[in-house]
């Protein structure tokens, strides 16, 4: 556990929100398949699930933006190239997304965040 | 069940005009109904139809896009206008909306009653992480995030109130919330609507509660400035919020429309006819 902590302490602190974010948008995404038709009613909570999940997003864009700026100014430009394509993901998803195959979307969105997920974690 | 909603109230003797009235996102005809009585009282034959994915339940409205209910619409209005002489359009919240964007595409209407347009979700009600919104309606949260309906419910009118709480929570006659994908067909009906804004030309009345809690009078204004219609007349009500069909104000509401629609009319009282606007100080405000 020691030896994770001190891997983390050594990787930037851009790449680190990737890997959290990513993390918890994940679950997020599964946890709201799950429970979608099971409780079509809970409004409310739906309604913070929603928030919750948006406030991940945003965080998840801006650690990808200073990830890939940073890397840009230390000249690494392949590194910078790679992530932004991840900004668009979500909104590509969202456009083609239809409720009756919310699901299989929904499963596209969690298979984009995993890529990624695996992209930031080889970059440890 | 979308069908038992519907209304048309007809005339018996060949009444030469008729008004077709639209109703608002997630509700149904049944919010337009005394509006449609009071025209009816004063002549005119009124039609109001569930908009596709309205009048059912939550899950039906998810699955409709804007164009279902445009091309829904300018279907009724294209019957409606091969049997009057005269069809005037109305419209409440995103029915104005498309009220506006129908006029936009067919010339020759012959007057809108545009109320509480939805343009903007930027009323007071709505909540503080609306920044988000955004990211909510182009991703796919867009379907698991419903905007839950909260008090004022869009009425001042603390009576009407608990009655409308009730009935939205059988979920027919309008639903307790707003699904974040209906937003989103709203949004992008609202853009279209906006575009083609110069394109109408049909003589329009605003009406718009000053303390809206759903939309701003930002969405009133937009279309007061923007409209190609050179006869255009913007009231300000000050005693209503976003249902102002059903609110403080619904007597002045139906009445100024129907003035409104007379002063248009080539069959109905003698009225003096409406002038063209030639400069922005047409808005009135209802002061009662």
């Amino acid at each position: 556990m020691s030896n994770v902590l001190k891997i983390i302490q050594t990787l930037p602190a851009s790449l680190v929100g990737i890997i959290v974010t990513n993390i918890l948008l994940i679950i997020g995404f599964i946890i709201g398949k799950l429970v979608m038709y099971k409780a079509e009613n809970a409004i409310k909570f739906f309604a913070y699930f929603s928030v919750f999940m948006c406030a991940f997003f945003v965080a998840y864009f801006v650690s990808i933006i200073w990830f890939s700026l940073s890397n840009l100014y230390l000249g690494n430009a392949i590194y910078a190239a790679i992530f932004p394509v991840f900004l668009f993901l979500p909104f590509i998803t969202g456009h083609f997304a239809t409720y009756e195959k919310v699901h299989f979307y929904t499963n596209i969105q969690i298979l984009t965040l995993i890529i990624s997920l695996l992209l930031a974690l080889s970059f440890i | 069940m979308a069908q038992s909603l519907d209304f048309e109230f007809k005339h018996e003797s060949n009444c030469k005009r008729a008004v077709l009235l639209f109703h608002g996102m997630t509700g149904s005809p049944f919010e337009m109904k005394k509006m449609g009585k009071a025209l009816y009282d004063a002549d005119f034959d009124v039609y109001c139809y569930c908009l596709p994915g309205h009048g059912t339940s939550p899950i039906n409205i998810k699955n409709v896009k804007w164009e279902d209910w445009y091309s829904d619409s300018t279907l009724h209005y294209r019957t409606l206008s091969s049997k009057y002489e005269e069809v005037y359009l109305g419209g409440l919240c995103m029915g104005a909306v498309l009220a506006l964007a129908i006029a936009a595409e067919y010339r020759e209407v012959r007057g809108i009653i545009s109320l509480s347009t939805t343009l903007f979700l930027d009323g007071w009600t709505i909540p503080w992480y609306n920044f988000l919104m955004p990211i909510g309606v182009h991703t796919i949260l867009r379907y698991y995030y419903s905007f839950p309906e909260r008090e004022p419910y869009g009425l001042k009118n603390e009576v009407l109130r608990k009655k409308i709480a009730a009935l939205q929570k059988r979920n027919t006659e309008a639903l307790d919330n707003y699904p974040m994908s209906c937003i989103y067909e709203l949004l992008k009906l609202s853009k279209y609507a906006q575009k083609n804004m110069f394109k109408v030309q049909a003589p329009v009345l605003l009406m718009h509660a000053k303390e809206d809690d759903l939309t701003s009078p930002k969405s009133a204004e937009f279309v007061y400035k923007n409209i190609g219609s050179n006869i255009r007349k913007y009231i300000q009500l000050e005693d209503s919020y976003h249902l102002v069909v059903m609110d403080n104000e619904r007597d002045f509401v139906f009445q100024t429309s129907i003035d409104f629609l007379n002063g248009l009319s080539s069959y109905g009282p003698k009225i003096e006819k409406l002038p063209p606007v030639e400069d922005d100080i047409f808005t009135e405000s209802a002061g009662l």
